[in-house]
Order: structure tokens, then sequence, then C-alpha cells
């Protein structure tokens, strides 16, 4: 049998599948990267309270740490597993493709995770219980246990935008999948902006400290850490692009929006100004102004940042060989994985899928609409919501195009052949085809479906006969404009 | 589901090691797991009860337990993880059909979970001490917390009940032939399976607190009455709990579907009961020997070795169901054997895992142990000290081997 191995999809019509794994993410994004960036600021205060006997560090960490625990430890926490939680039901065989090739980084990386966790716990409620050099140890411990959960996950995290070295497809392997250039460029970014997320979310438990000479003292070497740490990420992104796939640099270039970059630059920038005013002015920093600079950094930093991330990988998910939608797009040959598409081509989701009713395997005039609607939510859900609502909503690309066959010729050539640079190629048969076409035009008319079974079922021995096709010269659809077209760019957000 | 469906979905990188050992991996974190998800439930209820009492006995133990509970929801969080790594690897097909079905619920489970954690933290930060204050502020966090921690462990059970019946997962996938890609449903579940899980906190948290009670021995000058107080709670909490629980276990082989009905009465199931029996019975046969030398933690150490067994048990009926009844072999993954990572995990769970945990809990214990400043001991010292150089050791390693594979050309 030809089946290749799709899970079912989980579609959320309301805000998308997309937008819950996306808030997740940058959630956890804040959590953990402050995480292990307080852990090595602890190791420091830790080193410096002891060794020129200063109470109140030691008395900070505490302070500091109580919050810490709530705010990135269990937080933290949750949210990790939380990213393979909504990954798993947003893209199954995404993470299942990082699972099977850095199962043992990850168990790994959870040895230190089980450290840092017991390490947190003690910091703070050790404080004064044990003797200085225990102490520093146990601060030591806790901050290089902490630096080496991000060193173990940081490859994973590249090989999502591509493997580690080029030949990893030939050869296979865990070691050429997980390093290479960009995991380097992009744990030192990590690191940077580590920091960055560090003495901001620090501002907050320094804005309660209650003796002003040490609250100024300790607020403005945050503000410089912010500042130092802001720059150097800054000055490290050029890098950090330069070692993206071409596909990702094109991408980037041309389907995120423009204000995206703008809008991360100027929280840079405002960062800066930020840190600047917490160093002149240093008793003046709040608790409410602490946290509505972690919330800024959040909403206007990370997320943007996330979705860039999510985007500039299209129309791959991993590894640069699993497209979004799913289907394993190239060979690996290194780890024996066979491209799917042949077998696409071959027999077609309907027949390859091993989630489709078996009401839909075969298409009629009467389940033509059903079965488009089955392979809009196989094949293009991942990317595009159904509604109207929620991520790139699907009919905005066809402004309100009802014609069947327009929109099944515009399938067949510039999908089904993958001629679409940034979607993946999605090799319809020409019956799925039609059926997908007579689901996208139903949502823009949802009349169309009634007339195109009526057209049909008289000469239901020429099923590839479709409607007229209704006046559409006004629209601005790629597929109106010409009536193939390979749209690159323009239309999406 | 035939067979071949289920093995056409399984990952075709295969796995990088013996798929076995990620089976027994799988098995023993879970076990891990489990106990804490005990101890929490168990520490967590003890606290809403404790702290709705004026018994000063009871409010001491509130106090205590709300500790340990909070402590042990990260480490039933820190734990689940390890178990959510393991299954992935051999039981993808399973899992993440099961878990996008209900997907929803598997963003659910994150949410509430957050919740029911926050609320843990609350409680704790508003009762800081309930041993001095009689009044308990907002004991309805706690019993909130509760809840949601059950509600998690439902959507738990769900999806590990889902994953054993393919048959339905297509009618669960498109009802009537209609896709229903929602993932808003939970679609099967077994109270009796869920309630015996749950309820094996009682017993659990009984024989945890015959611990706490050793623990306290070895401090100077304890208050007898409170320790007193302490073993006639736990004693019941482990004879009637381990009852009820065996009585919910009954119940749930009682239910088992009709393909794998035999399973009731295999090896594993029996061995479980007879393990939890042992485990129950411990405590009232070592009796007054549970204040002298280690005997105190004897107990709690058979009542985790119960677990594994009741752990080894769920993966049998698995097993049953999945080989036995519909042909998927999971231990016949294809291998893609990566020496270098396989090998470096190991090392980093002996080595740095062993040594850094060996000297972090040493010095929790001892700190514990000891009223005011804990002065390690240069043996301790030394522990720590090769704890910091392994990990130097692997964090140089990391670039080392990084390095020269992305830039050795
Ligand atoms: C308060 C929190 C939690 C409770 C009460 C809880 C409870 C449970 C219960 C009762 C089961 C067994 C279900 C059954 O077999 O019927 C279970 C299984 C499981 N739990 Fe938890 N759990 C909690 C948190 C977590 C977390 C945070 C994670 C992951 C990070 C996790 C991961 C797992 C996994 C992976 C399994 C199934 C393993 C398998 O099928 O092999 N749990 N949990």
């Amino acid at each position: 049998m030809d089946l290749i191995g799709l899970y079912p999809t989980w579609y959320e019509p309301g805000i998308g599948s997309g937008w819950v794994i996306g808030l997740i993410a940058t959630i956890h994004v804040l959590f953990s990267h402050t995480a292990v960036g307080a852990a090595l600021l602890f190791t420091y205060l830790a080193y410096l309270g002891y060794r020129d006997d200063r109470p109140e560090l030691i008395d900070f960490i505490k302070k500091y740490g109580l919050f810490l625990l709530v705010f990135s430890y269990i937080l933290g926490s949750i949210t990790g597993p939380g990213i393979w939680y909504s990954t798993t039901v947003g893209s199954p065989r995404g993470i299942s493709a990082l699972i099977h090739n850095f199962v043992w980084k990850w168990a790994t990386e959870w040895v230190f995770f089980v450290i840092e966790v017991v390490g947190v716990y003690m910091m703070v409620y050790l404080v004064g219980k044990v003797d200085k050099a225990t102490y520093l140890r146990i601060a030591i411990t806790f901050g290089m246990a902490s630096f080496a959960t991000m060193l173990a996950i940081v490859g994973i995290l590249s090989f999502m935008m591509e493997p580690g070295m080029p030949n990893w497809a030939e050869k296979g392997g865990y070691l050429l999948g997980f390093y290479g250039d960009n995991t380097f460029a992009q744990l030192a970014i990590r690191i940077a902006f580590m920091f960055t997320m560090t003495a901001v979310v620090g501002g907050i438990v320094v804005a309660g400290l209650k003796d002003q000479v040490f609250k100024t003292w300790l607020a403005r070497r945050l503000a410089v850490l912010g500042i130092v740490s802001t720059i150097i990420g800054i000055s490290l992104y050029p890098w950090y692009l330069s070692t993206l796939p071409a596909q990702a640099q094109i991408v980037m270039e041309n389907r995120i929006p423009d204000y995206y970059g703008t809008a991360i630059l100027t929280v840079l920038l405002a960062t800066i100004a930020y840190f600047a005013f917490t160093l002149f002015k240093p008793r003046m920093l709040t608790a409410s102004i602490a946290g509505l600079a972690t919330l800024s950094i959040l909403i206007l930093g990370l997320f943007p940042g996330e979705t860039i991330r999510e985007s500039a990988r299209k129309p791959f998910v991993a590894g640069e060989y699993l497209y979004s939608n799913q289907v394993i797009a190239k060979d690996v040959p290194g780890m024996t994985v066979k491209s799917e598409i042949p077998t696409l081509e071959k027999v077609g989701f309907t027949h390859a899928s091993v989630f489709w009713p078996e009401t839909q395997r075969d298409i009629t005039v009467n389940n033509a609409h059903e079965v488009g609607r089955t392979l809009a939510i196989a094949a293009c859900s991942n990317c595009h919501s159904l509604s109207t609502t929620g991520i790139r909503p699907i009919a905005g690309y066809f402004g309100g195009i009802t014609d069947v066959s327009r929109i099944k010729t515009y399938l067949l050539g510039a999908l089904a052949t993958g001629n679409t640079m940034y979607m993946p190629k999605i090799p319809l048969q020409d019956k799925e085809a039609e059926a997908l076409a007579l689901y996208l035009a139903s949502l823009a008319d949802p009349t169309v479906v009634a007339r195109y079974v009526e057209e049909n079922s008289k000469t239901a021995d020429a099923p590839q006969k479709v409607l007229p096709a209704i006046d559409d010269k006004k629209t601005t659809s790629p597929v109106a404009r010409v009536n193939v077209s390979f749209p690159t760019s323009g239309l999406e957000e | 589901m035939d067979a071949s469906m289920l093995y056409a979905l399984r990952d075709p990188l295969g796995v990088p090691a013996a798929p076995i050992i990620f089976l027994l991996l799988g098995v023993l974190t879970w076990a891990l797991h489990i106990a804490a998800v005990h101890v929490l439930l168990g520490a967590s209820s003890l606290t809403l009860f404790g702290s709705l009492n004026k018994n000063p006995h009871w409010r001491r133990l509130a106090d205590a337990m709300v500790s340990t509970a909070k402590i042990a929801v990260s480490v039933a969080i820190v734990l689940g993880v390890a178990p959510l790594l393991f299954v992935q690897v051999i039981y993808d097909p399973f899992w993440y059909t099961s878990n996008v079905l209900s997907a929803w619920w598997v963003i659910g489970f994150i949410t509430f979970l957050i919740f029911g954690s926050l609320l843990l933290f609350i409680f704790y930060g508003l009762n800081s001490s309930m041993k001095t204050k009689p009044k308990t502020r907002c004991p309805g966090a706690m019993l909130a917390a509760i809840a949601f921690f059950l509600v998690v462990g439902f959507i738990m059970h769900a999806l590990s009940v889902q994953m054993l019946k393919p048959e339905k997962w297509m009618e669960w996938y498109a009802p009537g032939g209609i896709v229903d890609a929602s993932g808003r449903a939970l679609h099967a579940y077994n109270f009796w399976r869920f309630g015996f899980f749950i309820s094996l906190s009682a017993p659990v948290i009984g024989l945890w607190l015959i611990a706490y009670r050793r623990y306290l021995l070895g401090r100077d000058n304890e208050d007898q009455s409170y320790l007193a107080f302490v073993r006639r709670l736990a004693m019941p909490l482990i004879s009637i709990g381990g009852i009820i629980a065996l009585a919910l276990y009954v119940g749930w082989m009682a239910t088992l579907d009709q393909n794998v009905a035999s399973f009731a009465l295999s090896f594993w199931s029996i061995i479980t009961v007879a393990m939890l029996l042992l485990a129950v019975a411990v405590p009232f046969v070592l009796s007054k020997k549970l204040d002298s030398g280690f005997w105190g933690y004897a107990p709690f150490a058979v009542g985790a070795v119960a677990l594994i067994v009741v752990g080894a048990m769920r993966e049998a009926l698995r097993w049953a169901t999945l080989y036995g009844v519909h042909g998927y072999n999971a231990l016949d993954y294809k291998l893609h054997m990566d020496w270098y990572s396989t090998l470096m995990f190991f090392l980093t769970f002996a080595a740095i895992g062993g040594a850094v945990l060996a000297y972090l809990l040493t010095v929790s214990w001892k700190a514990g142990q000891t009223k005011g400043m804990y002065v390690a001991s240069p043996m301790v010292n030394r522990m720590g000290t090769i704890g910091i150089s392994l990990l130097a050791v692997w964090i140089i390693q990391y670039f080392a081997i990084g390095l020269w594979v992305a830039y050795s050309g």
C-alpha cells in the first residue's frame, strides 16, 4: 500500500492553532531566558556578596530567587513541556523529527534541568543556613547547569531552521544535525538577549528594594548589563542572518511585513533608552515601570521575533526536509528517509493518508466539496486559516473568485508543481485539485457548491466540467490577474 | 486502523538506540513521576485539611505539607518531562494521534497546570506560618489548586487511554465521515483506572509521613506528641487508602476491554496486587522498629518499588493492547544507532547527574538536620568541587566537539 504517515490535523477556526503555539512559545522564551540569565547573575552576586562581605547581595538573591522561582521555574518549566505539547498538536511530525534526531540531547538537557530545579530551591532556602564556601559552590553549580540547559537546546532549535551541517542529509547522525554556523550564531545572540531580559525582569525586584543606596547600586549594574547586552545582541544580528539558509533570506525579504523590522529595531532602541533611564534615575524605578517594560519586550520584541523565526523557515518546519504541512519533501539518505512527494503524485492525499474518511477516498460530484475541505485541512491549514480570522486566512488569497476551473488551474499550475517558493509543493491529483478548488470557491460563495453539483450531475460522465466563471474582473488576487500566476511576494499580512 | 497504518505513522528517522532502552526508561521515569504526583496530591490534601483545623498539630502539619507540595509540584513536572520524551520516541503513532484528537485539552493541560501551581504558591505566600497563626487565609486557593491538579491528571489519563484505542480513532476524527479537526473533545476514559492512580495518593502520603516522622526523630528534642500524631494519621492512610486503591484496581481490571480482559489475571497484574499489599503491610510489620536506625525510611522505599511495579504493569497492559490486539510491536522500531549522543547521555546522567545531585542532596539533608549554620566537611566540599569540575568538562567538550564539527572543513 502507498501510505504516508500523516496524522490527523488540529485545525482551530477561531484564533488558529498557529497563534496558540506562538503565544506559548513566546512566553516560554521569556521565562526560560530569564531563568538562565538570572542563574548566572545570582552566581556572580553570590560571589561578590561573599568576597566583599555584603549580606545585602545575598538578601537580594533570596528575594529575587523567590520571585524567580515562581516566575521562571514554575512557569518556565510548565511552558517548556508546554511547547512540546503545543507543537505536538500543531505539528506532530515536526516535533517528532526533533525528538527522533535529538532524544538523547533532550534527555541530557533534562539532567541539567533536574540539577537546576534542585539548585534554585537550595539557593533560596539555604541562604544563611550553610557556610559561605558551600553556598558559593551551590551557586556556581546552579549557574553552570542552567547555562548547560541552554547549550543543549540551541542546536535543536537551529535544526528547525536547517540542519547544522549541509552534509547531514547525506550522512545523518546527531552531530551533523546539531552543530553548525547557525547553532553558534544563535547561541551567541540568545546569550546576549538573555541578559537583556534578565536586566529588565530583575528591575521588578530591584524596584521594591527599600535601601536606596543599594537600590541605586544594583539598578545601575542591571542597566549597564542591559545596555551592553542589547548592543552586543544587535551587533550579532548580521552574523546570525548570514548563517540562515538562502531560502530563509528570501522569505525574510519578501514575506515579512516591513514594519516587523522597524518594530524590532524600535523595541531595541527603546530598551536601551529604558536602561539609560534606570541608569541615570535609578531611584525612579518602580515595579510597575519594570513590569510594563517586561510586558513590552514580550509583546513588541519577542513575539515578532518568534514569528519571524517561524515564518523564515517556510515551507519547511524542520531540517529542510519536512514541510509545514507534514509531508516529507526530500530524501534524507543519511537517515534512510524517503521523500513522500512521489507517493502523493502517484495516488494523492486521498489514498495515501492514513487518516482519511473511507467515504472520501474516491471523489465524486457529491462529495467533492467535503473532500476539498478535508484536503484544505490536511494540506493547507497548518499555515492558513480556513476562516476569516487566524493566521493568513486562505480566502484572502483568492479575492472572492468563485470560478472553480480557474482556481483549479492555479492549484495545478502553481502548487502541484511546487512553483510557489515559500509554499510546499502540494502534488494534487486532478480530481483533488478540482475538489479543493470547489471548497475554496465556496468560501467566497457557498452557493457555488449546489450549482456545481447540479451542473455536473447532468454530465456525470464528465466530472472535469466546471461552472462558468462568475464575474471577478475586479479582484486583485493573483489567480484573477493572470490565469495562472506564481506569486512570490506581496499579499500576506 | 490496521497494523500497516500504525506502522506508516512511525517516524522514518528511526530511533538512535535500542527501542527497549526507551521503553525501560519510560517505565522507570513514569514511576518517579507518579510518585511525585502522589506526594503532591497527598500533601495538598493534608494541607487543606490541616489549614481548616484548629488543632495545633494539624496546623503544624499543614505548614510542613504546603512546603512539601510546593516542591512536589516542581518535581512532578520535572519528572513528567522524562516519560513525555520517551513515550514520543517509541509510541509516536499513538501519542501524537491521541494528542491531536484532543488538542484543546492538551493546551488546557498546560493552562490548568499553570493555574494550579500559581494557586498553590499564592496559598503558600498568604499562609507563611499556619503553625503560629490560628487563622488560615484563603483556603479556597488550596482547594482550587487541588481541583486543577485533578483535571490536569485527568487529561493525562484520557490521553493515555485514547492511545490504546486505534480502532476508534477514525470515528473520533471523522464522525459520520465528516472531519472534525477542532480537537475539542476528550474521547475515552476509565474512571476506575483514573481513580486507582489518584487514590494511591493516600497510601503514598501515608508512607511519606512515616519517613517525615523518621526525619524529625533525627533532630534533637522533637515534640513527642506531634510525632505520635503523625503516626496515628499515617497508619490508616496507608491501610484504608491502600484497600480503597486495590478495590479501584479490581474495578479497572473488571472493566478492561473484551480483547484484553485476560490481562486481569496475568503475571503483571497479580504481582502488582502483591506488591501493593506488601507496601501496605510493611509499616505494620515493622511497627516499633520504625523508630530505630533507618527503618523509618524503609516503608517509603518499598512503596517506591511498588510504584515501579505499577508502572511496569501499566506498560504491560499497553503492550498487550497494542501488540496483542493491534499487532504493533514498539520494539521493532528502525534503529539508526547514534553512539555519540547515546553515550553522552549516559555519561552525563551517571557522572554529572550522580555527582552533582549527590552533593546537592547531601548538603540539603545535612543543613536540614543541623540547627543553625551547617559547615560542610572537607569530604562534602570535595564532592562539590568534583561536581563543578565535571560540569566544566561537559561545557568544554560541547564547544570543542561543536567547533570541530562546524568549522574543521
Ligand atoms: C499535577 C500535575 C499532574 C498530575 C496530577 C498527573 C497525573 C498523571 C496520571 C494520573 C497519569 C496516568 C494516566 C493513566 O495512565 O491513566 C499520568 C501520566 C503521564 N503524565 Fe502526568 N500528571 C501531572 C503532571 C504532568 C506533567 C507536568 C507532565 C509533563 C511534563 C506529565 C507527563 C505525563 C506523561 C507523559 C504521562 C503518560 C506517560 C505514558 O503514557 O507513558 N504529567 N500523569
